[in-house]
């Protein structure tokens, strides 16, 4: 009953007309930023970032979560109608989605994928509601040890697990890691790599890494190799499903959902895994013959729905170790860490005693976000689709003068605006040479805290590391660390070997 | 082409093993940079025998370590498990000059001639790299540079505004009034 008393105080608080509009031009923005290829909700949420300094914290991270959620949508659309999926969240989609666009059937999967979408956040959302406050309340006897571990585990997964090469996530990971080094240490208060650059002291800003790495990146990336690659847009029918279309969208959404909450609430992150899963399992489920012959060729609506639906259950639950733990398992969830440290909030397990008022005020605007989406995007996706009609050359610098307001309005620094160059420089390069970009971003929140960590645990086991062998829950979660970090490989050792057994 | 190169490695078939190459020496001497900075951190650690200077020392043993790793695998048949990369194979190194002029001149006017103009000028400067970079006819006709130049002030100006007026955010003007 507390927390149905808590969640209904977080209604009162998010239904406010102002808070509702943050959240509706949150979604609005949230879809564009979605809909248009360079721009993602990491980026959007980043470029935004300066807002903190004037907003309330509950008005912005209204705001916030409903860019985050509403570029899931939006990510959807462009996915589905030109095949060019914005993130790794929609490849899935693309891959369904836009083989059912071009026999015609793009309304279809628009609807399919726009709803999928709201049943999947709901459902999510009820599970960050009901889990959430349980999560912190266990997670308030972890000690540093625990939280170090848990960290840890946040970066072998994002660099070692997830991507394709283990050497360039780790890569990436300890760039990420070297660019949190910069500035003052939290604890000594001693300067690091600062050399005789004053701008330097306070470190260097979420949002100049991530608007460089996503945004001028990408736009260096467009004027280097993609100048004359051409889209082709499928065109658009009516957004509406048949009964057949529902009577196979509906399992297949609670199937992804099933899938993604799970796979949101461990520190681990990443949505290709339970997409793919989603879509793997679609696959297989598929009984009727039409339906299976319709995957891979003409386009198989259950191909959008589960992953569609895994996708935005994963990105729901995610916030769980946000919240809870201040755990951030993808690029967006970073920069809302991010966020929050600029109101000097650590989200973790004291924020649902400390900040509850905020934390349910957020949860509360999930919901109203998701009603506010699915009206957005319905009836009104043929809005949304006009956009696509931008040209290139237009859009890509005019996103370089948002790239300047975030960068700049942060510090109100010049010298960010050359740093911001580099920045875009090296994403270039790391997407040309195949770096996942995730990692640097990750390691460079995570890493102060995860130090800060490791210290304290250090001071407590008065300089010995067997203070991380003493708690069966420390303990437990090195076996994790080892397990997600040894498993992979033997299970392709393993696949490898019965895969030449069968061709000799 | 270097004999060991793996000829079924997309981007090794292009004989492009030179470039990643360069990439893992970049890693390695940015590694060694790192360590050359954490000569200076202290040690001191207090009871947690961790100082801060041991996060520097992690990070540029490992980065030098992958730097090295780097520069083998592309020595030694290219990087494994990679994608084509997107795009054309070609680097279009003029469109490049220019998006590049219109960032950094951006960084270094902004201050001066205010945030308007200096964004106006980043814009025209780079969609002008673009436009040649997609091939697009009429590129150098003053009516293009013009309505670019206008496009660029629509953009910049109500950006310019939300930020100063209705979030209060200072950015830097030609003038102190909030408006140029």
């Amino acid at each position: 009953m507390d927390i149905f008393n808590a969640l209904m105080q977080g209604f009162a608080a998010a239904i406010t007309p102002a808070n509702l509009l943050w959240c509706l031009v949150g979604c609005a923005l949230g879809t564009a930023v979605g809909v248009l290829p360079g721009i993602g909700p990491a980026v959007a949420v980043a470029m935004l970032l300066p807002i903190t300094g004037k907003v309330d914290i509950t008005a912005s991270m209204i705001f916030f979560s409903g860019i985050y959620y509403g570029a899931m949508y939006g990510g959807s659309t462009t996915s589905i109608l030109l095949n060019t999926p914005g993130e790794t969240a929609s490849m899935v989609t693309a891959m369904e989605g836009n083989k059912m666009a071009k026999s015609g059937r793009a309304g279809a999967a628009l609807a399919t994928a726009a709803i999928g979408s709201f049943v999947a956040g709901t459902i999510a959302t009820v599970v960050v509601t009901l889990f959430a406050p349980f999560v912190a309340e266990f997670a308030v006897k972890l000690g540093p040890p625990e939280y170090f571990l848990l960290m840890l585990l946040a970066f072998t997964t994002v660099s070692a697990v997830l991507g394709k090469s283990t050497l360039r996530g780790m890569t990436a990971l300890f760039i990420g890691l070297a660019v949190g080094c910069v500035g003052l240490d939290q604890i000594s208060g001693q300067g690091r790599y600062v050399g005789n650059v004053p701008e330097l002291l306070d470190g260097i800003e979420i949002v100049l890494v991530a608007v460089g790495l996503f945004a001028v990146a990408e736009v260096l990336y467009a004027v280097l190799f993609e100048g004359k690659v051409v889209e082709a847009q499928n065109t658009l029918s009516r957004v509406h499903m048949t009964k057949r279309d529902w009577k196979r969208s509906i399992p297949a959404w609670l199937r992804g959902t099933a899938i993604g909450t799970p796979f949101g609430c461990i520190p681990a992150g990443g949505t290709e895994i339970p997409t793919f899963l989603s879509y793997a399992m679609e696959k297989k489920l598929a009984k009727d013959k039409d339906a299976k012959a319709e995957f891979g060729t003409t386009g198989a609506i259950e191909g959008v729905a589960g992953p569609e639906a895994a996708n935005n259950a994963t990105v729901t639950a995610a916030l769980i170790p946000l919240l809870t733990l201040g755990i951030p398992t993808s690029n967006t969830t970073a920069i809302l860490l991010g966020a929050f440290q600029n109101y000097g909030i650590q989200p973790g397990p004291q924020l649902f005693t400390t900040s509850a008022a905020l934390v349910w005020a957020l949860i509360a605007s999930l919901y109203i976000g998701n009603v506010m989406l699915l009206v957005l995007n319905l009836p009104m996706v043929g809005l949304w689709v006009k956009l696509l009609k931008i040209p290139k050359p237009q859009l890509y610098a005019g996103i370089l003068i948002f790239a300047t307001v975030g960068a700049y309005g942060m510090r109100q620094s010049a010298f960010d605006l050359f740093l911001l160059y580099a920045i875009g420089v090296l994403g270039v390069i790391m997407r040309r040479f195949d770096f996942p970009t995730a990692p640097v971003v990750v390691g460079m929140i995570l890493g102060p805290l995860a130090e800060a960590q490791l210290r304290n645990a250090m001071s407590i086991g008065e300089g010995s590391a067997a203070v991380f062998f003493q708690r069966p829950m420390s303990i437990a979660l090195i076996v994790v660390v080892l397990a997600v970090l040894i498993l992979p490989r033997v299970a392709k050792a393993m696949a490898l070997k019965k895969e030449r057994a069968a061709y000799v | 082409m270097d004999e060991s190169v793996d000829a079924d490695s997309p981007i090794a078939a292009r004989g492009a093993t030179w470039p990643q190459t360069l990439v893992g020496v970049g890693v390695l001497v940015t590694g060694l940079a790192l360590a050359f900075g954490a000569i200076g951190i202290s040690s001191e650690a207090g009871y947690g025998g961790v100082g801060p200077n041991f996060l520097p020392w992690l990070v540029s043993i490992v980065l030098t370590v992958c730097g090295a790793w780097i520069v083998w695998e592309a020595r030694n048949g290219g990087f494994r498990d990679m994608d084509a990369p997107s795009g054309a194979v070609e680097t279009y190194w003029s469109g490049f000059v220019w998006v590049s002029a219109g960032l950094l001149l951006n960084a270094a006017l902004i201050t001066t001639i205010g945030f308007i103009f200096s964004c106006m000028l980043c814009y025209l400067l780079a969609v002008q790299g673009l436009r040649r970079a997609s091939g697009q006819g009429g590129v150098n006709s003053p009516r293009t540079w013009l309505v670019d130049a206008v496009t660029g002030v629509l953009i910049s100006a109500p950006v310019f505004w939300m930020f100063t007026q209705f979030l209060a955010i200072n950015l830097p003007g030609l003038t102190s009034t909030g408006w140029l």
